[in-house]
């Protein structure tokens, strides 16, 4: 144990340590510790007095038991008396416990803030300090309305210390993060930009932070914050090294204070003022020249500051986007780091590289790194390096680099990380796809994808280049005979099969003229992988090969003689079996003119959003794109392959005149269509992939009517049970949403519990709780019948924009439920940003052999992320009055639904979210309620008022938002209401 | 703005851990158990950045002890590794010849160091001088080291 040198160390704690140290098992520290707490449990509940000093011991060791990673569940109001000490070390031992150990626990955060707020009023600048750090520590929104009000004041306060005003600065800006509502600069915006002129200069690198938050969400209000942000770090980067004193670190003039002014200036385009601009782009051209100066030390702190200020200022160049001259400059630093000797700086040119890519000056120039990036893709010893060289190569590809580009990224996937191989595949796939010139490439690129890295493509790939090939009739020939090639390896992918299935089921006809891809030929082909492949695909080959009898007549026996085969016709998976016997059915019963029109080509699919496109943008986790950057990719795209691809579509246009829509650019970036993605579920490849298409299938296998077997054939699906299912409900596409969806999605606006849907098989409880901008939902689907459900799988999507508005997970139902059971689902939801339409549930299951297919919309409203906002009467008006542009506003005026009685209203508003506030209108007979609605981009304050006239039955609904779509969805779903 | 930061030793044990938004303490757990494998596997002489999840990852081995912190986007790798420096610093300062022990016994100081330093997640002083004032100044309010010697262990 070491001797305690400083302070008051408490010999008690000081043991209790030493005791934990020396344990040799975990169950002997485990008993140590509970032998602790309950000493302590007795000290704190005997009948005598503890003195200050024990409380502090005992709080600190419980502390310090928390920290080992046990549970505390007693002690928080021993913490909280030791706050009204006198004695600075117990105070101070108080509020580190509550910072660490807080719950919302209300009865105690009253007494908090009591203690809070005599330490904030006491004038003694180190409990001021301790106050403000605990507020800031704990920043729960009871601790926003306590002090929002207070701690400006204290900011700008005259006769403030300088080490309070960098507390209240930073204190203040964790409350706006928490409670913006709450936090009003108004009258105080002004004299908080000028802290940036304060002497103190770590007042200034406080309060800098708060700054530049507030400028990004009121760019207009701090706008004067530009020329001051200048003229300091003017200052600063034309000082001497010791100028600044202690604010220098390792030769460099305050670094952190730097950083944060070109930070801050990001917020904001380049300065319209020209003697403003010009000093800047002087700070900016001083800072690039700094680089290339001798280092003043040999330590790696100086190089770090000295670059970290450079990579800060080569940020603010990129945002710009205006100064072709530092672009360059920009872009050749970075060039010269791309071979730097230390990783940290190759990691960091790497990834700044990545965004300059986007800049129609700099491209070229980051384009002439190419070789040195392929071979910090080959050479780097470092994962994360290679993740962003992989980053950057995907982000400079273009079409005159693309095969080199993509060449590359193959041969590196042969030896990939497995943390990466998936996220590499997608590029390739999109990289393959978007800079296709000649088709051939583009499928042979995909084929080596599946042949490398066949696990880690996702169906979204091998999706993707079935549509890619159906739609392009000049190059099916070429994929059937390059897949029929693939697929004589001997271990070939189970994707690989896939492919292959689905391609030569179409096109098969096309190579078997060659005696060597002869009808036959190929259907052994096929058939020697089907024994080794997953139910899927083997379903999915059984289709190619009921295809294969109609496209070559003379394997029909061959093939019937397979499906007729024991393991096929009574195979022990339902879907096998049951296709087995159909597709065996079909070919002996249809004519050839049935068949022909049953089994006929794929029509082109309708061009769409890339499916793997949307699938790397969902896709987050280590390395992955940021949508961000996809969405620069896609600016590049156009900045470079516009032109030319302008040339090449309508030449790819000409030779493809008999396919509908001949867009070159099949990832559709430039028209980004909205449409559904539809997340394939799992269970039939085959039928997947019809539905991708957008055929409607209807004709396929039902309408056959058997015209001499009993009615109870498998063939006819729909017969049987299928009176009580929808019409909608025999079709396996998702079926549309059902009419009355709206209806039952009102139903849910001002609740979070009920029913969501019955009918006479099945009904769908839910329950839903929000916080801030999540949601859980729990759904529960209750089996109304004796019979089982089986198969049931349920799929949530999220149609055309709101995607990228809503984050939805879900977990997997069991696929069967019991007659009378019920199964519950819970759904994960996250607000990302505003967003009007609803997600979708579609349902499926079998219920005695027939299908239902239903569609509803899930009742996730924007209102659910409300969260109530008090104010008082004159905060009230002025907020209304701030909200005054006309598209802020939405109104309605509409007929009463309802009985106009004013509880049922009141806990209608309540039910959505709102602080509904007493008071405030001069009407009594009105309603305003407000609120924020909470998201993760933005946070959006909303206003409401709701006049009801009683005499005209009528409603006058008018609602304030700082974001105009709120407003007007706000509107349109509350007038359903009342 | 920096989420959290973490001091833990080659072998995994947590010796310090500072959150700078209100999570659960499931989550808390899951990332401290993220932090310490993804950190530990790598390999000497790579480099101190990754990406996780959303986050920045900036870490930094001081002989037994790793550093660690979580960062947004738009902050910068290097300062924060001289963030993680100037804390070391200032222990050092504070300790003279700061080691791991130092850490586990007075846990509680290194809390109270780092939030002169750091607060809300944005650093508030980064002058070592004014620093070790108040820290300083603080300790000037406490006991006698008589005092301590006086009082009961238990």
């Amino acid at each position: 144990m070491p001797a305690v040198s400083k302070g008051d160390g408490m010999r008690g704690l000081a043991v209790f340590i030493s005791d934990i140290r020396n344990c040799k098992s975990k169950e002997a520290e485990i008993k140590r510790i509970n032998k602790e707490l309950a000493n302590i449990r007795s000290k704190f509940k005997g009948d005598k007095a503890l003195d200050g000093y024990s409380k502090k011991k005992y709080v600190c060791k419980l502390l310090f038991i928390f920290l080992l990673g046990h549970d505390i569940d007693f002690g928080h109001m021993e913490a909280v008396n030791l706050l009204s000490s006198n004695k600075y070390t117990e105070k101070q031992i108080g509020y580190l416990f509550i910072s660490v150990l807080v719950n919302s626990n209300s009865e105690l955060i009253r007494l908090i803030n009591n203690a809070i707020k005599n330490d904030l009023s006491s004038r003694n600048p180190t409990f001021m300090c301790l106050a403000l750090h605990c507020i800031a520590n704990v920043g729960s929104r009871e601790m926003a309305e306590a002090f929002a009000g207070e701690i400006p004041r204290i900011l700008v306060a005259g006769d403030t210390m300088d080490s309070v005003k960098q507390s209240a600065a930073l204190c203040l800006l964790r409350l706006y993060k928490t409670s913006p509502d709450l936090v009003l600069m108004g009258e105080w915006t002004s004299r908080v930009v000028h802290l940036l002129n304060d002497q103190h200069m770590g007042v200034v690198t406080a309060a800098i932070s708060l700054i530049t938050c507030l400028s990004q969400k009121n760019p207009d209000e701090f706008k004067t914050c530009v020329s001051l942000a200048v003229s300091r770090l003017s200052r600063i980067v034309s000082s001497a090294s010791t100028d600044l004193q202690d604010y220098t670190y390792y030769f460099v003039p305050a670094p952190w204070l730097s950083c944060k002014l070109l930070r801050l200036l990001q917020c904001y385009p380049p300065p319209e003022d020209g003697a403003v601009k010009g000093r800047l782009v002087e700070c900016l051209e001083t800072i690039l020249n700094k680089a290339q100066e001798p280092p003043k030390s040999k330590k790696v702190q100086h190089s770090n500051a000295k670059n970290a200020i450079l990579f800060e200022a080569i940020s603010l160049i990129i945002h710009y986007d205006s100064e072709p001259n530092l672009l360059v400059r920009a872009c050749n630093q970075l060039g010269q780091f791309l071979q730097h000797r230390e990783t940290n700086l190759r990691y960091l040119a790497l990834e700044s590289m990545c965004t300059l890519a986007s800049s129609e000056f700099s491209h070229e120039a980051v384009k002439t790194h190419i070789e040195t990036v392929i071979n910090a893709l080959k050479t780097e010893r470092d994962v994360s390096v290679r993740q962003r060289a992989a980053d950057l190569l995907y982000a400079m590809c273009d079409r005159s680099n693309a095969k080199q580009i993509v060449a590359e990224m193959l041969s590196y996937l042969e030896t990939a990380d497995y943390s990466i191989r998936e996220e590499m595949v997608l590029k390739v796939a999109i990289l393959a796809e978007k800079y296709a010139v000649d088709y051939s490439w583009y499928v042979d690129t995909i084929l080596n994808l599946i042949r490398i890295a066949g696990d880690y493509v996702s169906e979204e790939v091998w999706y993707r280049v079935i549509q890619i090939v159906i739609n392009r009739d000049d190059v099916q020939g070429y994929a059937a005979k390059t897949v029929f090639e693939a697929l004589q390896a001997p271990a070939c992918h189970e994707n690989m099969v896939k492919v292959g299935g689905y391609i030569l089921g179409e096109f098969g006809n096309l190579i078997a003229g060659d005696p060597r891809s002869s009808p036959l030929v190929q259907f052994n082909l096929l058939h020697s992988k089907f024994h080794l492949c997953s139910v899927p695909t083997r379903a999915l080959l059984l289709s190619a090969y009921i295809k294969f009898i109609n496209l070559f007549p003379e394997t029909k026996s061959t093939i019937q003689e397979v499906l007729r085969s024991d393991s096929q016709i009574r195979n022990s998976d339902v879907e096998l079996q049951q296709r087995a016997v159909e597709y065996l059915k079909l070919s002996s019963i249809a004519s050839t003119d049935v068949l022909a029109t049953v089994l006929e080509e794929m029509p082109p699919f309708p061009e769409r959003e890339s499916s793997i496109l949307a699938k790397l943008k969902k896709k987050k986790g280590p390395g992955a794109v940021s949508v961000n950057e996809l969405e620069e990719g896609k600016r590049e795209g156009e900045l470079n392959g516009g032109g030319e691809r302008g040339g090449d579509n309508s030449g790819i246009a000409a030779s493809n005149a008999s396919t509908p829509s001949p867009s070159a650019d099949l990832l559709g970036l430039r028209t980004v269509p909205p449409v559904t993605a539809a997340a394939p579920s799992a269970g039939s490849l085959l039928v997947d992939v019809f539905s991708e298409a957008g055929v409607n299938d209807d004709g396929f296998l039902r309408d056959l009517e058997p015209p001499t077997e009993s009615s109870d054939s498998l063939l006819a699906e729909g017969s049987g049970d299928s009176d009580s299912a929808p019409p909608s409900a025999v079709s396996e596409d998702p079926a549309p949403p059902l009419p009355e969806s709206n209806e039952l999605l009102n139903k849910f606006v001002c609740k979070n519990n009920g029913v969501l849907f019955e009918n006479q098989l099945l009904q769908i409880g839910i329950k839903s709780e929000y916080r801030q901008n999540l949601g859980r939902m729990y759904l529960f689907y209750g089996n109304k019948t004796s019979v089982q459900f089986v198969t049931f799988t349920t799929t949530v999507t999220c149609p055309g924009e709101l995607q990228s508005q809503l984050n939805v997970q879900t977990k997997t139902v069991e696929p069967l439920i019991e007659g009378g059971a019920q199964v519950q689902q819970v759904i994960n939801i996250e607000c990302l940003t505003d967003f009007l339409d609803a997600p979708l549930l579609n349902i499926k299951f079998r219920y005695g052999g027939a299908l239902q297919n239903l569609t509803l919309k899930l009742p996730v409203t924007i209102n659910k992320f409300f969260q109530p906002t008090e104010m008082a009467s004159h905060d009230f008006f002025q907020r209304w009055k701030q909200l005054s542009q006309p598209q802020q506003e939405a109104q309605k005026i509409f007929k009463a639904n309802h009985a106009m009685d004013t509880e049922v209203l009141k806990a209608k508003l309540l039910g959505l979210g709102m602080a509904l506030l007493e008071n405030v209108d001069p009407n009594p007979e009105n309603f305003v309620c407000a609120g924020v609605i909470q998201t993760k981009a933005q946070q959006v304050g909303s206003l409401l008022r709701l006049e009801p006239n009683a005499q005209a039955q009528m409603y006058r609904l008018t609602l304030r938002s700082s974001k105009d779509t709120v407003s007007q969805r706000l509107c349109e779903l509350l007038a359903e209401q009342f | 703005m920096m989420h959290f930061l973490l001091l833990f030793s080659r072998q995994g044990k947590l010796r310090l851990q500072k959150w700078f938004l209100p999570l659960p303490e499931r989550e808390r757990k899951k990332i401290v158990k993220d932090m310490t494998t993804m950190v530990l596997a790598r390999k000497p002489r790579t480099c101190n950045f990754m990406h996780w999840k959303d986050l920045k990852i900036v870490y930094k081995r001081y002989a037994s002890l790793y550093f660690c912190c979580g960062l947004e986007n738009q902050d910068n790798e290097l300062l924060a590794l001289e963030i993680l420096h100037r804390y070391v610093e200032l222990l050092d300062k504070y300790f003279g010849n700061v080691c791991e022990l130092d850490i586990i016994f007075n846990f509680e100081k290194a809390y109270f160091i780092l939030d002169e330093f750091l607060m809300g997640g944005e650093i508030q002083e980064t002058s070592k001088q004014s620093i070790a004032k108040s820290v300083e100044a603080s300790d000037m309010l406490q006991e006698t080291m008589e005092e301590y010697m006086s009082k009961p262990a238990f």
